[in-house]
């Protein structure tokens, strides 16, 4: 992991001395050893301040919307999940491939309070899917990972258990936005949340408006979501989003196969795009 | 102050005598907004609508309720009438109380309380209404005809002859289709050949027809009036310009191969006229078969050639031409029925209708003798089989082929005349004779001496030289044997290769069949879903040639329609983008059926930085105002105006307001 550190140091610091970007985005220390944040650099001197470690949580990519329709080229540490998320922004339109340089790594899980992270748990893309140079090999990582036992216990109980569960998940939110805000797959300009009266979506924190929220954004997000597991990590409250999440997924996947989503920048996403020969077998 | 007008029909006692129309009327007297509100006996008719148009006068009205029959019947009736007001056509809301209401309920009361509760809610949506003002798109006076079959040659001389311009597009390397491989057609008995090639040779030589052979559709932009389509030239190796069609090189090719006009039962050669009576009547190069192309050996033609038309280096090309409306008759072929039948067995004397249309064509492989393809002798004894793959859903297609029946009678007729003593037995499902001179043709065919036998087949085998056809006679109830010498196989007609993606391109949709779907089955049977294209023949469905023909008349009717019109008003009902929330993500486009909605660069601010983003921008001359983008926003930038999310939730929402 050292090496990967001070790879990602010396790559930032040429790539910013070359010109060829105008800020590198990895990760930096905090004052807790056992805690890193996104830090944005933008000089090479400054590149020294990079850290790589197994405490870097936060996914970086949808960091790079600071300098969405600039035309400066943005250089990105990405692992599997950033890749994805990348391919996420970049099919929806909302980065330019060109505008980004993706110094890609390799990733065997990150840690959240000394144990393995919950977001980390079900990942079976531990290399970048797409990168410009790769340091380190491909090493790989486990597969068919049981990502769905959650929903399908969920799916095993009966309606009224399940509406309780979520009516109590829901009863909890806040309305932060932290689950939006820091979705690679929320990158609207102005949310629908954020609009003057809407006529259906109150702002009101109370568990009817608040589950229409989470159900809204679930299936905004339902085809596209890259299971990154952020929107559950950054939730103050501790709901289960991404069972909600999983379960879209999960569905999807049924009922239009298709691959995962994020794997490619020209994603196909399965609610959000029109085919004539689409079968219509669950209408 | 909104200034509201309530008019509740009677629709003579269509409604009133379910509904208590002057009880709906007093109570949206007392709504708020409405100034005025009365009953008419009929106001669809001039006098209803007459009584409307003093009333916004004489109330200052700025917009109207009409609550009546649904707006599918009189919507456009009252929007016309509002056109000759103060009052804009689109601040009016129909309530539907008659298939709604009146035709669905008995109780008087219920059915009245159920009434009010429409005219509120219309009431509520009407006051959310903004004025809507059409635009004009002007049309591109010319015509694109796919496909140059009978129905594509019939529709393509219509707008010619009336002056307009038309491009007619064919795959294949001439005109004609499937007609002219035919022989006769019933239930006349005129020669197919003698009737269609002077079309061909007519929309060859118009001086409005521009022809263009070999060619197919690449992709199309644009919207009605102003579709830009790319054409796909493939590659002939022959120079058109300069041949003159004098027939050397195929006289001199060194290559045989079995010709597909003839369905297999004659020989062409590696550079070939499809037929000879082809418009164009010059030849093209199989590359796939030409010694010189595959193995660089030969070159007998160019050597040969008077003139020095072929080019072996010739390549695909594309052309972009601008059309204002476009007519698709790609037309059908047989199914592959080895595939579906198997029981049927592989023999050469087993063959299709379009192979028996050549075996007893005078033009084909042997002059319209008919004669075995096995060992050429002249059959005495044949056996027709119907519904090959049409009627047998478990095996191929469930609908009828319609035109069948009568080949089928055709065919034994012809038999039965060119061979004396011959015997015909017809295996059928039913007999549909619908046209005119059909029965009468059927009638005869069996007083010719034509054994029909009630029942399919179930199997057919070869024993002592012989095709054994076992199958049920069902009117007996037994099991059948015939003895056959030829066998014809009267098989299911479905989509002509590449249809469907040709008819996508279009922006038309096609039935689980592949068939192309018509806007309307009864009301709009030659428009699509996609204003400014048409489709005719048996694109649409299995047809016999009458009805080809004049379905390709139609088309062309209505594309005169169009085309004679210098500019088209298009419908203000159309998506609009609020490109201010607009994140340009671009989903509204992938999802748009009709490719209405493009994304655009524009001026922008973004963290306090001058940029330029992309955002959705609706064309208003192909948006049909469907709402699936809208329905797509995540954004919610888009709305559709006339049904905005204001205005229906505002509607939805006086449904609670007691």
């Amino acid at each position: 992991m050292n090496e990967i550190e001070s790879n990602l140091r010396q790559r930032a610091r040429s790539l910013l001395a070359e010109g060829k970007i105008s800020c590198f985005i990895g990760w930096g220390p905090t004052r807790f050893p056992d805690r890193a944040l996104p830090k944005f650099i933008f000089k090479p001197e400054e590149a020294e301040q990079l850290v790589y470690n197994e405490h870097c949580l936060n996914l970086l990519a949808k960091y790079t919307l600071a300098f969405q329709y600039s035309n400066e080229v943005i250089g990105l540490a990405a692992r599997g999940c950033e890749a994805r998320a990348i391919n996420r922004l970049i099919a929806d339109g909302s980065l330019k491939r060109d505008n980004l340089y993706l110094v890609g790594i390799h990733c065997e899980g990150m840690k959240e309070n000394g144990s393995p992270a919950e977001k980390c748990q079900y990942c079976c893309h531990r290399d970048p899917v797409i990168y410009d140079e790769l340091l380190g090999e491909p090493a790989g990582g486990p597969e068919n990972l049981p990502r769905f036992a959650e929903v399908e216990e969920l799916e095993n109980m009966d309606a009224d258990a399940r509406y309780e569960y979520w009516q109590g998940q829901f009863a909890k939110c806040i309305r932060c936005y932290a689950c939006r805000n820091i979705c690679p797959a929320c990158n609207c300009l102005e949310c629908y949340t954020e609009q003057y009266r809407t006529g259906w979506q109150g702002k009101q924190a109370n568990t009817l408006e608040n589950s229409l929220f989470g159900f809204t954004r679930a299936y905004h997000i339902g085809d596209r979501c890259i299971e990154c597991g952020e929107c559950e990590r950054a939730c103050p409250m501790d709901i289960s989003l991404m069972k909600l999440n999983r379960k879209l997924v999960k569905d999807v996947q049924e009922l239009f196969g298709g691959a995962e989503a994020g794997l490619s920048a020209e994603d196909i996403h399965a609610l959000g795009s029109y085919r004539k020969e689409d079968l219509e077998e669950f209408m | 102050m909104a200034r509201v007008g309530v008019f509740i029909c009677h629709c003579g006692s269509n409604i009133a005598s379910v509904i208590d129309v002057e009880e709906v009327a007093r109570a949206a007297g007392e709504l708020p907004g409405v100034v005025h509100a009365v009953t008419n006996k009929y106001a669809c008719s001039i006098n209803g609508q007459e009584a409307m148009k003093q009333a916004i006068t004489d109330h200052k009205l700025d917009r109207l309720v009409i609550a009546s029959c649904t707006p599918r019947m009189h919507e456009s009736t009252f929007r016309k009438m509002l056109t000759q007001t103060s009052v804009n056509p689109y601040m009016l809301e129909i309530a539907n109380i008659r298939e709604q209401c009146s035709w669905v309920h008995k109780d008087k009361e219920k059915a009245t309380a159920k009434a009010i509760d429409l005219v509120r809610m219309s009431l509520a949506k009407v006051l959310k209404n903004q004025p809507l003002f059409t635009s004009t798109i002007p049309v591109h006076k010319k015509c694109l005809v796919v496909g140059g079959g009978i129905a594509g040659i019939q529709a393509a001389l219509d707008v010619a002859e009336a002056g307009y311009e038309v491009t007619l597009l064919e795959r294949e390397s001439s005109l004609g289709g499937k007609m002219v491989m035919l022989d006769k057609t019933f239930p006349t008995l005129d020669c197919s050949a003698c009737i269609s090639t002077p079309k061909m040779a007519e929309a060859g030589a118009h001086p409005k027809i521009k022809l263009m052979t070999s060619c197919e559709i690449a992709a199309v932009t644009g919207y009605i009036g102003n579709f830009q389509v790319t054409i796909r030239q493939n590659p002939r190796y022959v120079n058109h310009d300069i041949c003159t069609g004098c027939g050397f090189c195929e006289e001199k090719c060194p290559t045989k191969l079995k010709s597909e006009f003839d369905q297999g039962l004659g020989m062409r050669k590696a550079i070939y006229k499809l037929f000879p009576q082809a418009v164009p009547a010059k030849p093209v190069i199989d590359a796939e078969h030409c010694k010189k192309l595959t193995t660089g050996k030969c070159g007998v033609c160019a050597k040969l050639c008077p003139l020095a038309c072929i080019d072996y280096e010739d390549k695909e090309s594309f052309v972009t031409d601008t059309f204002g409306a476009i007519i698709l008759a790609t037309g059908y072929q047989l199914i592959d029925w080895p595939g579906s039948y198997p029981e049927y067995g592989q023999n050469a004397d087993l063959i299709s209708g379009l192979q028996f249309e050549r075996l007893v064509n005078a033009s084909g492989p042997t002059e319209g003798h008919i004669q075995r393809p096995s060992d050429g002798k002249e059959p005495k004894s044949v056996v027709i089989v119907k519904c090959v793959g049409s009627r047998d859903p478990a095996k191929a297609k469930a609908y009828c082929s319609r035109a069948c029946c009568m080949y089928a009678a055709k065919h034994a007729h012809q038999i039965l005349e060119k061979i004396e003593g011959a015997q015909v037995y017809i295996f059928y499902i039913d007999v549909r004779t619908p046209g005119k001179g059909y029965e009468e043709f059927y009638d005869k065919t069996r007083a010719d001496g034509a054994v029909y036998i009630r029942g399919r087949v179930s199997k057919i085998y070869e024993e002592g030289g012989k095709l054994i056809c076992k199958g049920e006679d069902s009117l007996i109830g037994k099991q059948v044997k015939v003895e056959a010498d030829l066998v014809i196989l009267e098989t299911a007609m479905e989509p002509s290769p590449g249809s469907k993606e040709t008819a996508a391109l279009a922006g038309v949709s096609t039935d689980n069949d592949g068939w192309l779907n018509e806007a309307h089955p009864k009301l709009r049977p030659v428009e699509t879903q996609t204003a400014g294209v048409f489709l005719c023949g048996t694109a649409q469905g299995p047809k016999d040639i009458p009805d080809t023909v004049a379905q390709a008349s139609a088309a062309a009717a209505k594309v005169l329609g169009l085309l004679a019109k210098d500019n088209l008003e298009t419908s203000p009902m159309i998506s609009a983008v609020d490109t201010v929330k607009c994140c340009g993500c671009g989903f509204c486009e992938k999802v748009c059926p009709v490719k209405a909605i493009t994304m655009v660069e524009i001026p922008g601010v973004y963290n306090g930085k001058r940029v330029t983003r992309g955002v959705a921008q609706v064309n208003s001359g192909l948006c049909t105002g469907c709402g699936t983008c809208a329905a797509a926003c995540r954004t919610g930038c888009i709305d559709l105006l006339g049904f905005t999310n204001k205005q229906l939730l505002e509607e939805v929402d006086a449904l609670w307001q007691i």
